[in-house]
């Protein structure tokens, strides 16, 4: 032991000097890696909070664009059908109207057709009542006797009605 | 003659002033008295320094001696749980001034332990790699604070000692950390392996075992091959053990040799040529009290890693 001794090798000093690195290696462990410890993962926890939360927040924001987009586009397209249809509807009032206006003015033109053939056939029919009674008297006059006017009128009328189908013809 | 600018004038007297100290120190100091032939001046005579490697002992409290570096020591324990209690005694998320300081120093002391440990056992292995770096470090920077060495006090033995002596140059303090390692090295290598494998290792009885099973089974050939190799194997693992007991020593003596020379490099120094001459030389400690604290705690962390990384792939 006499060189270990010159060297200052003593086993009391040293056991002191091991229970002292003990000592200190708690007091470390206490008041710096604990603590340090423990706000550095509790850092980095926050971080990678953050982060994840920032991601998250990015897809939601992505996800409610594309919503929009839809949405949009949805309302683009309801207007658009809501276009067509008013033009459809449009289209057929309008057709309807003309197909009204056409009819009313068919049905007038119709009616005012009757009403013209009607007078002239009551024309016609006037003008050959007097034409009748024109010659009746002109015959009258000219044989200056009163033949049987009856039988007169028939003679006529078979004379005009012969002339009629034969006009007709 | 050029003008002189403020900043250069005040260079150049401190340069005048340091090349007057230089030169005073030189030629008055032991160093050019003894040169020139002149007595030193009383202002400039330095006691000659007393060079002893076991440390002095100050008083004795049941049978456990009390020395200067024990002091010093201690004093390295309660500068640094002061300095650290203080800085995380209120931890907040966005850290002061003194917080970030105790942040830094584990950061980038863990970032070393996992660059060389990975990040799987780097909180196993950080907090002793890092004591041993604070331990070490503090030990030697508090020595270049002017109080050690200075203050004299009476010793146990009556003669005049310094009440505080660098607790590194006591060969107890590097042996003590030097065991702690070895003590925690090896309670790696068991925690992370396992007890009877890491034993194992190095009480390699397997073979030799295989062998005599297959000798009484009658395959003499492969018994004594497997007999043969057990013994290699054996021996293998003697010598692994005396590699980390012989560990204990080179640490002990790379740390204590380094600082008991810069010790006496400082003292030397400071007593051949007094006065400024032995600034570069505390630049030169400053140095070597880290260069040897990362050594120390970085052959730990080396050591820890293999101990805890599976040896021998089977």
């Amino acid at each position: 032991m006499g060189g270990f001794a010159k060297l200052g090798i003593n086993l009391p000093l040293l056991i002191s000097f091991i229970i002292s690195f003990v000592i200190l290696f708690a007091l470390l462990g206490l008041f710096l890696y604990k603590p340090v410890m423990k706000m550095l993962d509790e850092r980095s926890k926050r971080i990678k909070e953050g982060m994840e939360q920032a991601e998250a927040t990015k897809e939601e924001y992505a996800h409610a664009e594309e919503e929009v987009k839809k949405l949009i586009s949805k309302a683009r397209d309801d207007g658009q059908a809501l276009v067509n249809q008013a033009t459809q509807t449009g289209e057929r009032l309008r057709e309807e109207a003309r197909e009204g206006a056409r009819k009313e003015a068919q049905v007038i033109v119709d009616r005012t057709r009757a009403e013209l053939e009607g007078e002239r056939d009551r024309i016609i029919d006037d003008l050959r009542r007097e034409f009748v009674d024109i010659s009746i008297s002109a015959a009258e006059k000219v044989i200056m006797e009163t033949l049987d006017k009856e039988r007169h009128r028939k003679l006529i009328e078979e004379a005009l009605e012969e002339s009629a189908t034969f006009r007709e013809n | 003659m050029p003008k002189l600018g403020c900043a250069t004038k005040i260079i150049v007297f401190s340069l005048v002033i340091i090349l007057a100290l230089f030169a005073v120190g030189f030629v008055f100091g032991p160093l050019g008295a003894g040169f020139f032939g002149i007595k030193v001046p009383s202002f400039l005579a330095v006691p000659k320094p007393h060079i002893a490697l076991p440390s002095e002992r100050l008083f004795e409290v049941a049978g456990f001696p009390i020395t200067n570096t024990l002091i010093a020591a201690w004093l390295s324990i309660i500068v640094l749980a002061v300095l650290f209690y203080v800085c995380t005694r209120k931890m907040k998320l966005i850290p002061g001034k003194l917080q970030n300081l105790a942040e830094m120093a584990v950061e980038a002391l863990l970032s070393f332990v996992k660059s060389v440990a990975g990040e799987k056992h780097a909180r196993l292995l950080f907090p002793v790699v890092a004591t041993i770096f604070i331990y070490v470090i503090t030990n030697a920077y508090l020595a270049l604070l002017p109080f050690f060495g200075t203050i004299v006090v009476t010793g146990q033995e009556g003669t005049a000692v310094p009440l505080f002596r660098s607790a590194n140059t006591d060969i107890n303090v590097p042996l003590s950390i030097a065991v702690m390692s070895f003590i925690f090295v090896e309670f790696w290598g068991m925690k992370s392996l396992g007890t009877f494998r890491y034993l194992g290792e190095f009480f390699n009885f397997g073979q030799i075992g295989r062998g005599v099973k297959e000798l009484f089974m009658g395959k003499i050939r492969p018994a004594i091959t497997n007999i043969a190799f057990g013994f290699i194997n054996l021996f293998v693992g003697m010598l692994e053990i005396f590699s980390h007991l012989i560990r204990i020593i080179s640490f002990t003596f790379r740390l204590f040799g380094n600082m008991t020379a810069g010790e006496m490099l400082l003292l030397v120094s400071a007593f051949l040529i007094p006065l400024i001459f032995t600034i570069p030389f505390y630049g030169l400690e400053l140095l070597i009290g880290f260069i040897q604290a990362l050594i120390f705690a970085g052959l730990t962390l080396v050591f820890g890693t293999i101990a805890v990384a599976p040896m021998h792939e089977e």
